[in-house]
C-alpha cells in the first residue's frame, strides 16, 4: 500500500493494517442471577455497539437458564432479566465498531 | 482528538485508538475429553427413535481476561455451538457441542482478549503499544495479533427445532400401553440463513454463544377399562380404569453452521438446533379388579428437564473472521 498504517509480526508477515476491520472491546462483565446493568460507553460515541451474551456454570439439562435482556441505545447498554423471569449467570461481551 | 493516537481503516473508520481496547489473539484453547451420545432417543428403540446425536468437547485455556472464543469447524457440514463457559482462577472452560455423535474432526478454538489482558511474550520489547491516558492501559500491542473481522450479523434459529410439521404434541384415544412415536425429533431441515458473503468453508471462524434453548415432548395417553370377573354377563367386580401416559423428550441448544454456495459464490451463516439430551418416560397404571379382578399398580420411568417450550429466542450477533491470520 502507498499510505496507511501496517504492523508486522515478529516473522516479518503481515499482522494488521488499515485495510482491516475490527470490533474493538468495550467492556467486559459478568451480571449475577437476577442483576441489572446500566453502562455509558461515552468513547463509543457514534459508534455500532453489539453485545454477546454466555451462559456461565449452569447445568443445560437440569433447568431453564434464562438469558438477560440486553438492550443497547446509543452507547448505553442495559442489562436486564427478561420480563417476569428469573435470569441465570450471564457473560457480557460489549463490542464497538466505528461505522 | 487533541492528544493519542488514532487510526482509521480504508473506509474512514476509527480501528484502533487510545480509549476503547482492540482484541488480541492469545492462542487456541487446549482440547480435552469428549462426550458423544444421543444418536437416538435415550431409552426408546421404536420408530422415531433417530436424532441427530451430538458430541460434546471440553476445552481450556489460562487468561486474566475474558476470552472470546471463535470457533474453526474442521468438518464445516456439522452444527457448532459454545453452549458453556466457566473460569476457576485464570482458567477457563469451553464446552463446545457439535452435530452427530462422531468424536472424529473436532474443531479448534482460537480465543482472544482485550489488549491490557494478553500475556506478553518474553523477549519481544519491540512493536507499537498505546496506552489510554492513563498511561498504564493498553489498548493495543502489536505483540500480539489483533483480532481482524470478515463479516458478522445478527442470528437467530427458528422457534421450532423438530423436522416434523409443528411442534409434538398429546394426543389421547390410543390402546393402553401404547407407545409408538410418530414425531420426527431431528433438526436437520430447522435453521434460518443468513446470507455472509465473507463465509468460506476453508479458513473461516465465527463466534456466536448459544443462548437458545429449548424442550419439546411428544405424549401420548392411552386407556382402557375392563371387568376383573364376569358372572354370567354381569360384571360382578364393577369396571377397572387402566391408564398409560408414553413421552418422548429432545431439549436442544441453538447451534451454527457455515456454509459455502459455490454456484452462487456466496456464503451463509445458518442458525438452527442440535440435539443435546433426550428421554423417554413412560408410566401406566392400573385400578384393583377387587377380590376375583387381580391388585392395582402402576409404573413409570424417565423425567424431562422442564416444561415444553422454547426459551432465549433473543437478538444474537456473531462475528466471523479468517482463521488463517492466527496459524
Amino acid at each position: 500500500m502507498s499510505y496507511g498504517l501496517s504492523i508486522y509480526k515478529s516473522d516479518g508477515s503481515l499482522g494488521f493494517s488499515t485495510a482491516d476491520i475490527t470490533w474493538q472491546t468495550l467492556d467486559q462483565f459478568t451480571v449475577a442471577a437476577n442483576a441489572s446493568v446500566n453502562n455509558t460507553y461515552n468513547e463509543a460515541s457514534g459508534f455500532t455497539i453489539i453485545a454477546q451474551r454466555q451462559l456461565v456454570n449452569v447445568p443445560p439439562d437440569a433447568q431453564e437458564d434464562y438469558v438477560p435482556n440486553v438492550s443497547i441505545s446509543g452507547n448505553t447498554v442495559s442489562v436486564s432479566p427478561q420480563s417476569g423471569l428469573s435470569s441465570s449467570q450471564c457473560i457480557i461481551h460489549v463490542l464497538a465498531q466505528d461505522t | 482528538m487533541a492528544y493519542g493516537f488514532e487510526a482509521k481503516n480504508d473506509s474512514g473508520n476509527i480501528i484502533i485508538n487510545d480509549t476503547i481496547e482492540n482484541l488480541h489473539f492469545i492462542g487456541k484453547a487446549s482440547r480435552g475429553s469428549s462426550s458423544a451420545g444421543h444418536g437416538t432417543i435415550s431409552g426408546y428403540s421404536g420408530s422415531n427413535s433417530t436424532l441427530d446425536g451430538r458430541c460434546i468437547w471440553t476445552y481450556t485455556i489460562t487468561s486474566t481476561g475474558t476470552p472470546v472464543a471463535f470457533i474453526k469447524p474442521a468438518d464445516y457440514d456439522r452444527w457448532h455451538a459454545i453452549i458453556k463457559q466457566s473460569v476457576s482462577g485464570t482458567t477457563w472452560t469451553f464446552e463446545v457441542m457439535i452435530s452427530d455423535t462422531a468424536t472424529e474432526n473436532p474443531p479448534e478454538l482460537y480465543c482472544f482478549v482485550n489488549a491490557d489482558d494478553i500475556p506478553v511474550p518474553s523477549g519481544e520489547n519491540y512493536g507499537m503499544l498505546v496506552f489510554k491516558s492513563d498511561g498504564t492501559s493498553k489498548t493495543f500491542d502489536s505483540r500480539r495479533q489483533p483480532l481482524a473481522i470478515t463479516g458478522g450479523d445478527n442470528a437467530i434459529p427458528p422457534e421450532d427445532p423438530t423436522n416434523s410439521s409443528g411442534t409434538p404434541g398429546t394426543s389421547t384415544g390410543h390402546a393402553w400401553n401404547y407407545a409408538t412415536n410418530d414425531h420426527d425429533f431431528r433438526s436437520s431441515n430447522q435453521y434460518t440463513v443468513v446470507p455472509d458473503s465473507s463465509i468460506n468453508t476453508s479458513n473461516t471462524m465465527f463466534s456466536c454463544p448459544s443462548i437458545a434453548q429449548a424442550v419439546y415432548k411428544r405424549q401420548m395417553h392411552g386407556h382402557k377399562s375392563s371387568c376383573g370377573c364376569w358372572i354370567w354377563n354381569w360384571c360382578a367386580c364393577g369396571y377397572q380404569d387402566h391408564d398409560s401416559t408414553a413421552i418422548w423428550w429432545v431439549m436442544y441448544r441453538s447451534a451454527f453452521r457455515l456454509r459455502y454456495d459455490s454456484v452462487a459464490e456466496t456464503g451463509y451463516f445458518d442458525a438452527g438446533w442440535t440435539g443435546y439430551a433426550s428421554g423417554y418416560q413412560f408410566s401406566s397404571s392400573w385400578e384393583s379388579g377387587g377380590w376375583f379382578g387381580g391388585g392395582g399398580g402402576s409404573y413409570s420411568s424417565g423425567t424431562m428437564p422442564y416444561t415444553a417450550k422454547t426459551i432465549n429466542r433473543l437478538d444474537n450477533a456473531y462475528i466471523v473472521a479468517d482463521s488463517s491470520r492466527y496459524d
